[in-house]
């Protein structure tokens, strides 16, 4: 490995384990001088071990394809991403402060509006957009928990410094993984655990449910929780029993809830129904409710937003929090930030430019081989440009899609993502990779000890999303030696 | 509390365990009795297939009745809803869907066991190895069970694996004890059958596993009626029939609204209890086991119309309940 590791060319970029001449960040030199001990058919056979118990603990991701749902083995990269305490310290304070104002910002808008009347962001974003609902208006929620699980996507540019990418904020997931990733990681290298001080990060779910917890509407003391899930042919399915499992919550789909005529909600129960009053929802708002959403969903429960509405119930995260959850919203994250906050920023935004700005939308369309552009609202990576990698013919289509909606349309520059040490066919080579860490917010806020690391496992590619060909890395926040 | 659909799929969950390792044994247990019965006791290898009631489905797919395609019918064959790789299959979904209200070792258990039998299918083509690998699908099912057994409480949850596993077990126990008719009205030559009688019975307390019990409690020869009374009216066995509509009983009567199911299952009972004169290998024997069969089967109706599709009366008196 020794031999590997001098071979190693450390890409343009940031690289998150190795200086450029191949020495260790000093925090991770305990991993490197770890490394160093093994050789790289090592490296191999514990990555085959470390897929075994993949494979047997059977944690897996559905993928929707032409043939219908199969079931994948989650990907994962034996060589973890290691970060500085000190530095996560920094990245989880600006996490807490964006989320904090994103709440404001959400209950804001279904209130006053006060940040629209004083014209810092314009009305017209959150009337147009798709997650914006009207049928929240008036709602005030406790502890202004709209979006009380967020998952924010963070990149670092060439210098090392992060930026938030995305706010994830409807039903973000992959913090299932996350702990998984430790446990296998636990698993296949446990001497590096004694001899490296890695921050724990499996208290997630009971976080989680002292969170959900906090939201009860009621002052009962023993708030039933519950997690929704579309069902078992979710692509997050996985993840929805493990968090129910790991929080010993009911995990419900649609039909086992019931609205009453008291317009509480129940669960349907060998004995009849018994109330809940807390929902972690993983459906998206249009299948939440056919009373009052998408009619011919047969996944929501009719009557969901009249309890809601009526204070019988909590639901986390609240109908209509998807409002902030647009890109081009997410432009204003930081002017949102100084309005609500009087702070500046703690984590700065990816400059982003919105085609609905005349301005910004002629410099898109002259630069758009340089440009990564996004749709203002799909997730998992989905119709992207990405401008330095994409032939003409792609390049003209994006352009006809700008000019025909440009409401829905933003672009960044291209970023060098951060690299990590990955076991590649050839031997180790530098990947690129971004980190989603999990934020909650109820009567407190929390970020998990690092975050799950999503690897673009092609030589090159900078596409990290696991429905997509990603791969995934055990994220360490290691504290410094005698400290 | 525990959800009617969740109840559902523990029920099945075990259901299918037992039927997995029931299913395993009855194989390993048919090649056994291959090697120790003279040739010119031509033992049938579609009793297999009458035993679990496939009849229809073999002659279907299959146009021989070897020893190849009733065990590839019986085991690695996924289209056949009853196979053991089937129900494994099965058994395995149902614990991905019920997976957070079950300890995490029932869910890697149960993949463990089959991915390893996926990934060795072929294995249950040839005698050698096939027995091997239905030993490993035993040891498995129990592990399960009595993971289960270690770890959970008392609970709803437990009580409906309890049941899915009780029914299931009585619905085998009931079958395995026409085997000896099967085996008896197959044979040309009555003499011959009756000097190996006691092979084939001893072979049959084997496949379900209590052939040591039955040694312990019965010092007499081993003979057909002794172990059908054995496995009918012993109530300390747990796979006896009387002992698991015991069971049955007690379970559903500590379960919400089971008015209904100790109704039939009371109805089991009775039939239990008021056995006619059988013998052995005769069609009376035939005609009880089935009536056993149909009241199994009444109980698991009404379980559904109980617990699991119950008819949800109005919210507003519902409540009351809770």
């Amino acid at each position: 490995m020794h031999a590997e590791l001098k071979k190693y060319k450390v890409g343009t970029g940031y690289d998150e384990v190795l200086c450029d001449k191949g020495e260790p960040k000093a925090a991770a030199s305990a991993l490197v001088e770890h490394l160093k001990t093994l050789s790289l058919s090592d490296l191999r056979e514990l990555q085959k071990n470390a897929e075994a118990t993949i494979a047997q603990m059977g944690i897996s991701f559905t993928v929707y394809s032409d043939e219908g749902n199969i079931d994948r083995l989650w990907p994962f990269d034996l060589l973890p991403r290691v970060i500085d305490e000190d530095e996560w310290k920094q990245v989880s304070c600006g996490l807490k402060q964006r989320l904090k104002a994103l709440n404001l910002f959400i209950e804001d808008i279904y209130n006053d509006q006060k940040i629209l009347k004083a014209g810092i962001v314009p009305s017209e974003i959150i009337l147009s957009s798709k997650d914006y609902r009207p049928e929240c208006h008036g709602m005030k929620l406790k502890h202004h928990s709209w979006a009380s699980i967020c998952g924010s996507d963070l990149v670092r540019d060439g210098s090392g410094n992060f930026y938030v990418l995305e706010d994830n904020l409807r039903v973000p997931s992959g913090v299932s993984y996350m702990l998984e990733n430790r446990a296998v990681m636990k698993g296949v290298m446990p001497d590096v655990f004694r001899d490296i001080c890695i921050l724990p990060m499996n208290q997630y779910p009971y976080e989680l449910l002292s969170m959900l917890r906090s939201l009860c509407p009621t002052d009962t003391l023993q708030p039933e929780v519950v997690v929704l899930t579309p069902g078992i042919f979710n692509s997050a399915y996985y993840e929805h029993s493990f968090l129910a499992h790991e929080m010993g919550v009911e995990l419900v789909e649609g039909g086992d809830l019931v609205v009453g005529d008291d317009d509480c909600v129940y669960m349907r129960n060998i004995d009849g129904l018994q109330k809940v009053d807390v929902i972690y929802r993983r459906i998206d708002d249009a299948f939440l409710d056919p009373e009052v959403f998408n009619p011919d969903s047969a996944l929501g429960v009719p009557g969901l937003m009249r309890a809601w509405k009526a204070g019988n119930v909590a639901i986390a995260n609240a109908p209509g929090c998807g409002v902030a959850d647009d890109k081009v919203l997410y432009a204003y994250v930081p002017d949102i930030i100084r309005f609500y906050l009087a702070e500046e920023p703690i984590l700065p935004n990816v400059p982003t430019y919105l085609c609905s700005r005349e301005e910004d939308r002629q410099y898109v369309l002259a630069h758009l081989e340089e440009l990564v552009v996004k749709p203002a609202n799909e997730s998992g990576g989905y119709g992207l440009l990405i401008g330095p990698k994409a032939d003409k013919q792609e390049i003209e289509k994006f352009r006809g899609l700008i000019e025909e909606n440009p409401r829905n349309y933003v672009a960044q520059p291209t970023l060098s993502l951060s690299t990590v040490p990955t076991l590649c066919e050839e031997g180790v080579e530098p990947r690129h990779v971004d980190l989603r860490p999990f934020i909650l917010q109820g009567e407190k806020s929390y970020v998990t000890a690092g975050g799950l690391t999503r690897v673009a496992l092609v030589k090159g590619s900078l596409v990290v999303n696991s429905s997509q060909g990603g791969g995934s890395k055990d994220t360490w926040i290691v504290k410094k030696e005698g400290v | 509390m525990l959800l009617s659909r969740v109840a559902e799929r523990l029920y099945w969950l075990a259901r299918y365990v037992e039927r997995v390792e029931n299913t395993a044994r009855l194989s390993k247990i048919h090649s056994q009795l291959m090697f120790d019965l003279p040739k010119s006791v031509k033992l049938n290898w579609y009793t297999l297939v009458e035993l679990t009631s496939s009849e229809d489905y073999f002659d279907e797919h299959y146009d021989a009745r070897t020893e190849k395609n009733c065990m590839w019918m019986l085991l690695g064959d996924r289209n056949n809803s009853a196979s053991l790789i089937s129900s494994l299959w099965w058994a395995r979904e149902n614990i991905r869907t019920t997976r957070d209200s079950l300890p995490r070792e029932a869910w890697v258990y149960i993949n463990e066991i089959y991915l390893y039998v996926k990934d060795n299918i072929d294995d249950l083509q040839v005698r050698s190895r096939r027995n091997a690998l239905l030993e490993k699908v035993i040891r498995a099912c129990q592990a399960i069970s009595g993971m289960l057994m270690g770890t959970m409480a008392d609970n709803a949850a437990f009580r409906f694996l309890m049941l899915g596993q009780l029914i299931e077990r009585a619905d085998m126990t009931s079958r395995i004890l026409d085997v000896g008719g099967y085996f008896a009205a197959q044979e040309d030559n009555p003499e011959e059958v009756e000097q190996y009688g006691s092979i084939l019975w001893a072979n049959i307390l084997k496949s379900i596993g209590i052939y040591f019990m039955y040694r312990q409690t019965v010092q007499i020869e081993i003979n057909g009626n002794s172990v059908i009374e054995f496995l009918v009216y012993d109530d300390k066995q747990f796979r006896s029939l009387k002992y698991c509509s015991e069971r049955l009983y007690e379970l559903s009567s500590s379960l919400p609204n089971s008015r209904k199911v100790l109704m039939v299952i009371k109805q089991l009972q009775d039939l239990i209890h008021q056995p006619p004169e059988i013998e052995a290998g005769s069609s009376t024997l035939h005609d009880y086991l089935d009536e056993i069969q149909l009241a199994i089967s009444a109980i698991h109706s009404v379980c559904y119309q109980t617990w699991f599709y119950p008819e949800v009366e109005a919210v507003s008196d519902m409540k009351n309940i809770q």
